[in-house]
């Protein structure tokens, strides 16, 4: 563990120069290097819900599992900033063990994410229990309160977790989430698989949550509406790289990045009068492989490029006091 | 005359818990060279629809009842053979939500899709065929070298209507063929699905959860609810104007960029072993009446081609 250096007080968690790269073959095989997170510096305020964008494979899963110290940075750091004392996990961080309770992660397929054999009693004592909590007056009261705190009826605890809805399960896992009193919460793109009627109760849920105990979150989504919906901020990444963040109505309203206006662009609307919303649009399907990339991420699918975005990718630059991008545009 | 014609189908599952009524007693109608939408909830028989009219149901479920007119002849009562032989993939093929992934890992595209032809007893010239058919998807020749994983979940979907176009098919059913690709390839695929439409001529079945994205491609819609049809009509006019609650409540539901809030709908979908007396959206709907408990409402017309089934009409 390293030293912290300043932190600004209001920051519960925050990344700096942040690289997690996956290297396959090696040895005999050529060498193959995916830079799944490329050089993130973000912050998240305490209490603040912080929506992650982006498209499939962009990187906001991993970079969400090395904040909660699920997987080991290449490069960078990550600083926890905890109540007592702050914590940084570097890539030559050993153990994490004792701040694991504190962060946690809701996972997108409720179907697959608990064993759909448990009983519902089972899957919520677990996580407390592989947390060496042993006593039963305490647990039984710790799943009776976030039973409640999710909405799931007492008396389900019997049942197995394969006789629940799609939305209860997604319920469950956010109850077992929050057995452990977290701090800070990573919520994986966690109504992806739901529904349309299903995704407005666990965002209503989740923003429930927030205001109630103050919990930080981390929401992953593609869906900007409902980033929009749940978080304050937006950070939106693209290979790896944060090419845009800011206020989540700002970002919205006065979209800078050119894949954050393609992203926005993209999601179906409807509009009574006619078909054909969704524009004809203009970006080609990605050729670059992101391990020999120089310049901008977006380069290959960007209209407005020039020789210099092939050449230097841009710094992140404040455009005003709370939205940032990462364009030679600006 | 409709290109394919639906009537007072029915799909049910016999499973220990009871019989699941999945598809009960739905009709519809596909003209040629429309696209139509079949919306409602998970679990209220999309799905099982679609299969059905490809007639790939498996134990526990069988097809129970109704007729399905393809050019006003009934395909249902064919023999497996005769239906496999001149109607599956020949008149009717489908792409499914996971297509992209249902490709052998082991074998390279091109294979795969040859495969296709010479199982169907294609007579024209294998490599030909599949290079127009990539070029049809807007792929690059060279894809039917690479095996799936090289892919990505975008281009391996495309590749999969590929596949799916191969022996030139009338009708094309889409199951969910975009939910688990992000907004920017979603909406490059249906923009492939509007120009090949308009080229070969398809007729398209939609189905999907996502009503937002239905309005982008579809001419009617169908919405569904528990195994059952509650709405339908043109689907201008059905976004303009819901009028069954549940259409209502299902409009509302849609994330917008232009709104602040999305709102569920309460409840949850009966078990389709065991649906209530009478309607049965009555256990959810905020309009219930007495009538509603006791008798269950038949689709009816009620101006021009809109169908509701709901006792407030
Ligand atoms: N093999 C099966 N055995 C028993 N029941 C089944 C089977 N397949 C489907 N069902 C039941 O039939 C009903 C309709 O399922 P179906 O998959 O058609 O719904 P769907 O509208 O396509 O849902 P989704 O939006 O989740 O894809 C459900 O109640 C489901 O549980
Ligand atoms: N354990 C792993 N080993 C190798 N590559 C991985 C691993 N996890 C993720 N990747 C790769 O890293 C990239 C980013 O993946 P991911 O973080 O899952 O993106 P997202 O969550 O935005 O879809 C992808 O190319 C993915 O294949
Ligand atoms: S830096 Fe250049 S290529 Fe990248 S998004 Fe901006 S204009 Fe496009
Ligand atoms: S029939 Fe009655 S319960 Fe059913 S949708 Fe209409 S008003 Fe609601
Ligand atoms: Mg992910
Ligand atoms: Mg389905």
């Amino acid at each position: 563990m390293s030293h912290a250096g300043y932190i600004d007080p209001n920051v519960l968690i925050q990344t700096e120069g942040l690289k997690v790269y996956f290297v396959r073959g090696g040895f005999l095989a050529e060498k193959q290097i995916t830079k799944a997170v490329d050089g993130v510096s973000i912050k998240i305020n305490k209490g603040e819900v912080m929506a992650l964008v982006g498209e499939s494979g962009s990187g906001k899963t991993t970079l969400g599992r090395a904040m909660i110290g699920l997987q080991k940075p290449t490069e960078g750091k990550i600083i926890y900033n905890r109540d007592s004392s702050p914590v940084v996990i570097t890539p030559k961080t050993k153990i994490i063990k004792h701040i694991r309770r504190e962060l946690q992660m809701v996972y997108q397929d409720p179907y697959s994410s608990i064993d759909p054999y448990m009983k519902v009693y089972d899957a919520l004592s677990m996580p407390l229990k592989y947390s060496k909590i042993k006593d039963k007056e305490y647990i039984n009261k710790k799943i009776e309160e976030v039973l409640n705190m999710v909405g799931l009826p007492l008396d389900l605890i019997n049942n197995y977790v394969f006789q629940l809805s799609g939305g209860q399960r997604q319920r469950l896992s956010i109850a077992r989430a929050l057995s452990l009193d977290p701090k800070f919460l990573v919520a994986d793109e966690p109504v992806t698989m739901l529904d349309a009627s299903l995704k407005g109760e666990i965002v209503d849920l989740l923003k429930k949550i927030n205001k109630q105990t103050g919990i930080t979150i981390l929401f992953i989504t593609h869906e900007l509406p409902i980033a929009k919906i749940v978080a304050n901020r937006i950070s939106v990444m693209y290979k790896g790289k944060i090419v845009e963040s800011g206020r989540a109505q700002t970002v919205l309203k006065d979209p800078l990045h050119p894949y954050t206006k393609v992203l926005l662009e993209a999601y179906p609307k409807i509009n009574p009068e006619s078909k054909d919303t969704i524009k004809t649009i203009n970006v080609k399907e990605s050729k670059i492989d992101t391990s020999k990339i120089q310049g901008c991420p977006f380069y290959d699918r960007c209209p407005f490029a020039t020789q210099k975005c092939l050449e230097k990718m841009p710094d992140i630059k404040s455009m005003s006091s709370d939205h940032e991008v990462a364009c030679w545009l600006y | 005359m409709p290109i394919l014609s639906v009537k007072d189908f029915s799909i049910h599952f016999y499973t220990p818990k009871g019989v699941r009524k999945a598809v009960d007693k739905v009709n519809l109608d596909l003209n040629k060279k429309e696209v139509i939408g079949i919306a409602g909830e998970s679990g209220s028989g999309k799905s099982t629809l679609a299969m059905g009219i490809m007639r790939l149901i498996t134990p526990p479920g069988k097809i129970v009842g109704g007729k399905v007119l393809f050019n006003n002849e009934d395909i249902l009562s064919y023999d497996e053979d005769k239906f496999n032989k001149e109607i599956r993939w020949k008149k009717i093929s489908m792409i499914f939500q996971g297509s992209m992934n249902g490709f052998t890992p082991v074998f390279k595209i091109g294979q795969q899709i040859e495969e296709v032809l010479e199982v169907h007893e294609y007579k024209g010239n294998f490599k030909e065929r599949v290079n127009e058919l990539l070029k049809m998807v807007e792929l690059d020749p060279s894809v039917s070298d690479k095996y799936p994983h090289e892919l990505s979940g975008g281009m391996r979907q495309r590749a999969f209507i590929a596949m799916a176009l191969a022996l030139n098919p009338e009708i094309l059913i889409c199951d969910e063929p975009t939910t688990a690709l992000d907004v920017i390839t979603q909406a490059k695929i249906i923009n492939l699905l509007k120009t090949l439409k308009k080229e070969l001529g398809l007729s398209i079945i939609f189905i999907t959860h996502d009503l937002a994205l239905l309005s982008e491609i579809s001419d009617r819609l169908y919405i569904m609810y528990a195994g059952s049809i509650m709405e339908s009509g043109y689907s201008l006019d059905l976004y303009k104007n819901p009028k069954h609650p549940y259409t209502q409540l299902l409009m509302d539901s849609i994330a917008d960029i232009n709104k602040d809030y999305i709102k569920g709908i309460p409840g949850f979908m009966p078990d389709l072993a065991n649906l209530p007396k009478g309607c049965r959206f009555s256990d959810r709907c905020p309009y219930a009446m007495e009538i509603c408990k006791q008798k269950e409402p038949e689709l009816k017309r009620i101006e021009g081609d809109r169908y509701v089934s709901c006792w407030l009409y």
